[in-house]
């Protein structure tokens, strides 16, 4: 039981650490806590799955292909302007939240199913320590952990990274050297809606998709990451890992609901001990 | 020879990993103007800090009127008689500027108060002729005088002052400093001065020296040469 | 003097619901609604701005106090002001609780962890069933049992002025004044030697009792409570109505609750696009009027009569 209990753990982190993703990297560049990310990757996730009888691959694309000029017009037109007033996490977190709200609503208006579910072909299953495991979710996971390791290469590597990393670690210094901060925040908005998008698509392929599951998503991503250390990606991971394992353990003792609430009460006793997460925070929130 | 007001011994105190005071030891005497100096991220704000319990020192002793005060909160090492006047944030912006004197006597009684004002108010005549005027009204000049004058009121034995002559036009520094050792001359009072205005020399008794987190001398300001000081030290 | 006759007016609008009882009906029932929202509103309004605490869980301190009368008079058989008071008690101890286990924290981590104990309540309520009723809910007489609508509905009048009026009050107060030095530096004041530790504890006992005296009096006014009513959004609306409403004047929650409660009942013939429009209603207010509505309208208002003024008086 102490396998499968773990096995299904990381299964379940790697779902859950997509949306987590997005967050963690949106927060980490930008600064900006944006709980409407949620929605904008089931916003994404409802497109791909409109497409979905057309063309599966392609849809998939279309998906992101929403998500992403979405997060970055989003950054250009509203968010970057209100951080350069000098807006405060409390002022971003309500506004986010209308922005959530906007999204919502769009979801419901244009797309004529309120619950959906993206039926991606059945990827089979393979055992793992007497584990049956579906391969989509391990997919999942893999998908999550190469996004990691891509963006640590890059920001290591690259030109573009290292203006990234830059722009996280220090705004003032990074403009005064030149680097264009105003596009590294819409890029990294940008991407981290679309990694909420892909995690949507993941979601919906798994359970279904709606409004609610996008707050859901939303608040989960961010919550973990918090635990993390908000802006750390490895932290993130690291966070969605443990989540799972505990949703996948708590699910042998009590039933969904309890679930939950373990859940959430373990992230607050988590921030009241630890306030920086579990490998400390990359940006001072 | 004066008695010893404070004491460090050994301090250090860390931001994560990174060590911002390694191992500090020197002591102040009561009734002298002490001032710290050293280059920016030399530390001076974080000493002021750990002494005043904003910050907490990871090892060390502070010992203030020959009693530790390491496990002290902010209020109570107050109301020993130890107070911090910030670099920043040091005024309630939307009170009036009476009402930001006020409050800083709220350990006083009330004619202790009214007299520690009026006293303020001698020094800085802004703070009289604005009393009722909202504080963030005021230029960041007489903001910074307002901010010296809560020190004043709160009428702490030993006022720790991070860099006060900041942001001022060179003659203001010499009015202020001038005024600051009024201050220590006709209270009584310790003043715990840190600066980057070499000008500091000419109303210290004694002066620290401060180069990353570590104590690099210290020594009587008559024995230092402004000039040279300036150019090794300072960097201005 | 000025000041004073804001005051003044804002508690006298708020008798005005009175009159509804001669109209009854929907509107009456709006009105009471509206008002037990404006009393969490006002909650808000003290905690948030007046005291400066970042505190997003009006929702658990509501639904305490509402939770708490039900299960207790209904599943318990307690006596129904018995309930209240109780249900009142644990709100203001959540409160306190809330303020111990984060008060080491600082700034936004504290608004999170409240944050997080709203989005948790709910699913708390759920998990309970079997005594909550959870996304079912329960269903009781309450205070209907002793009276009938119209003389609740004039109660919960009066309540509300009270309430309101005592938070006026307390603000003239000298615990008032010291948390709003609080608010204004909160290191500050503790370093010229406020014991704002002291001052902080109260103000969040304050919030939790008058919080979740607004939840007995709501669950009492509806009848019914499910965990559909008290999920995180409660407490989103809750912040926003000092929000959106401005904070820096005695009405502005007043302007907050009609904005954040009554227009998305207005939205309900385009109720397809309610939510798009409510979200971008609000971000709109949020950027261009960063004060709120209230000091906005004042301002407009002055610059009207300033026109006006301005006018040359026809002669004859």
């Amino acid at each position: 039981m102490l396998l499968t209990g773990f096995i299904n753990g990381i299964i379940m982190g790697g779902v859950l650490s997509l949306p987590v993703l997005g967050v963690a990297v949106v927060y980490g560049i930008t600064g900006i806590p944006n709980f409407a990310i949620g929605l904008i990757g089931v916003f994404g996730g409802f497109v791909t799955w409109y497409f979905l009888s057309y063309n599966m691959v392609l849809s998939l694309f279309v998906g992101v292909a929403v998500c992403f000029p979405i997060g970055y017009l989003l950054q250009n037109i509203l968010l970057t302007p209100i951080s350069n007033k000098g807006g405060d996490a409390t002022l971003f977190f309500v506004i986010t939240i209308s922005l959530g709200f906007v999204f919502e609503g769009l979801v419901k208006v244009i797309f004529p199913r309120p619950s959906i579910s993206i039926a991606l072909p059945y990827m089979g299953s393979f055992s793992v320590g007497g584990v049956s495991v579906e391969i989509i979710k391990l997919f999942a996971l893999i998908f999550a952990l190469s996004t990691l390791t891509v963006i640590r290469l890059l920001e290591i590597h690259t030109r573009p990274g290292q203006s990234w990393q830059a722009t996280s670690r220090n705004l003032k210094l990074a403009k005064l050297v030149g680097v264009n901060t105003n596009r590294v925040f819409a890029v990294a908005h940008g991407i981290g809606c679309s990694l909420a998008c892909i995690g949507a698509i993941f979601w919906g392929s798994l359970y279904n998709l709606n409004v609610l599951s996008g707050w859901e998503l939303g608040f989960l991503g961010f919550i973990i990451a918090v635990v993390g250390g908000i802006g750390n990606i490895w932290g993130g991971m690291l966070s969605a890992m443990l989540m799972g394992m505990i949703l996948s353990y708590s699910g042998y003792f009590l039933d969904g609901n309890w679930q939950s609430v373990i859940l959430y009460v373990i992230v607050i006793l988590v921030l009241i001990v630890s306030p920086k997460g579990i490998l400390g925070s990359e940006r001072s929130l | 020879m004066s008695e010893t007001i404070l004491k460090i011994a050994g301090l250090i105190t860390q931001y994560g990993q990174l060590t911002a005071l390694k191992n500090i030891s020197f002591e102040v005497f009561e009734n002298e103007i002490i001032g710290i100096v050293g280059p920016n991220g030399s530390g001076k704000t974080t000493l002021l800090e750990t002494i005043a319990g904003t910050l907490k020192n990871r090892k060390g002793e502070i010992t203030f009127l020959s009693r530790r005060i390491d496990d002290l909160t902010v209020r109570e090492r107050r109301k020993r008689g130890l107070m911090l006047v910030p670099q920043e944030n040091n005024i309630f912006p939307m009170m009036p500027v009476r009402k930001n004197l006020e409050v800083s006597g709220v350990l006083n009684s009330h004619e202790e108060v009214d007299r520690l004002i009026d006293y303020a108010s001698a020094l800085f005549p802004v703070l009289k002729d604005q009393q009722t005027q909202g504080a963030h009204t005021l230029s960041g000049g007489e903001q910074k005088m307002l901010a010296i004058g809560i020190g004043i009121v709160s009428d702490a034995r030993l006022l720790l002052i991070d860099e006060p002559s900041i942001g001022l036009a060179p003659k203001l520094v010499t009015k202020l400093f001038n005024t600051l050792k009024q201050i220590k001359e006709e209270t009584g009072k310790t003043l715990f001065l840190a600066e980057q205005n070499v000008k500091i020399l000419r109303i210290a008794d004694r002066v620290i020296g401060l180069e990353g987190g570590e104590v690099k001398f210290v020594e009587k300001s008559s024995s230092l040469d402004e000039k040279s000081f300036q150019e090794l030290y300072m960097g201005q | 003097m000025k000041d004073r006759f804001k005051y003044l007016s804002t508690l006298f609008i708020l008798l005005l619901p009175c009159l509804l009882v001669l109209v009854g009906g929907y509107f009456q029932e709006v009105a009471g609604h509206v008002l037990l929202f404006l009393i969490q509103g006002y909650v808000a309004w003290f905690l948030l701005y007046k005291a400066g605490q970042p505190f997003f869980g009006y929702s658990v301190t509501m639904s305490l106090g509402a939770y708490g009368t039900i299960v207790l008079t209904e599943i318990y058989h307690w006596q129904l002001l018995v309930s209240v008071v109780m249900g009142t008690l644990m709100s203001c101890v959540m409160g306190i609780g809330i303020f111990l286990g984060t008060c080491r924290a600082k700034g936004f981590y504290v608004g999170m962890a409240s944050f997080l104990l709203a989005i948790l309540f709910p699913k708390v309520i759920d998990a309970l069933k079997p005594i909550t009723g959870g996304r079912n809910g329960l269903y009781f007489d309450g205070v209907y049992a002793l009276m009938d609508t119209n003389t609740y509905y004039l109660i919960l009048v009066f309540f509300t002025v009270a309430i309101v009026g005592f938070f006026f009050w307390l603000m003239t107060t000298r615990m008032g004044q010291t948390l709003i030095l609080i608010a204004e530096n909160d290191q500050l004041a503790q370093a010229v030697g406020l014991n704002t530790f002291k001052y902080k504890l109260v103000a969040y006992a304050i919030m939790g009792l008058f919080s979740g005296l607004g939840g007995a009096l709501y669950v009492n006014y509806h009848g019914f409570i499910s965990s559909v009513d008290i999920e995180v959004f409660t407490t989103v609306y809750i912040y926003f109505i000092p929000l959106l409403g401005g904070s820096r004047v005695c009405y502005g929650p007043l302007i907050g609750t009609i904005i954040v409660i009554l227009v998305p009942d207005l939205f309900a013939a385009v109720e397809r696009y309610q939510r798009i429009l409510f979200g971008l209603i609000f971000i709109l207010v949020l950027v261009f009027l960063p004060d709120g509505v209230g000091p906005s309208l004042e301002r407009f208002w002055k610059q009207l009569v300033r026109a006006f003024r301005k006018v040359p008086v026809a002669t004859n």
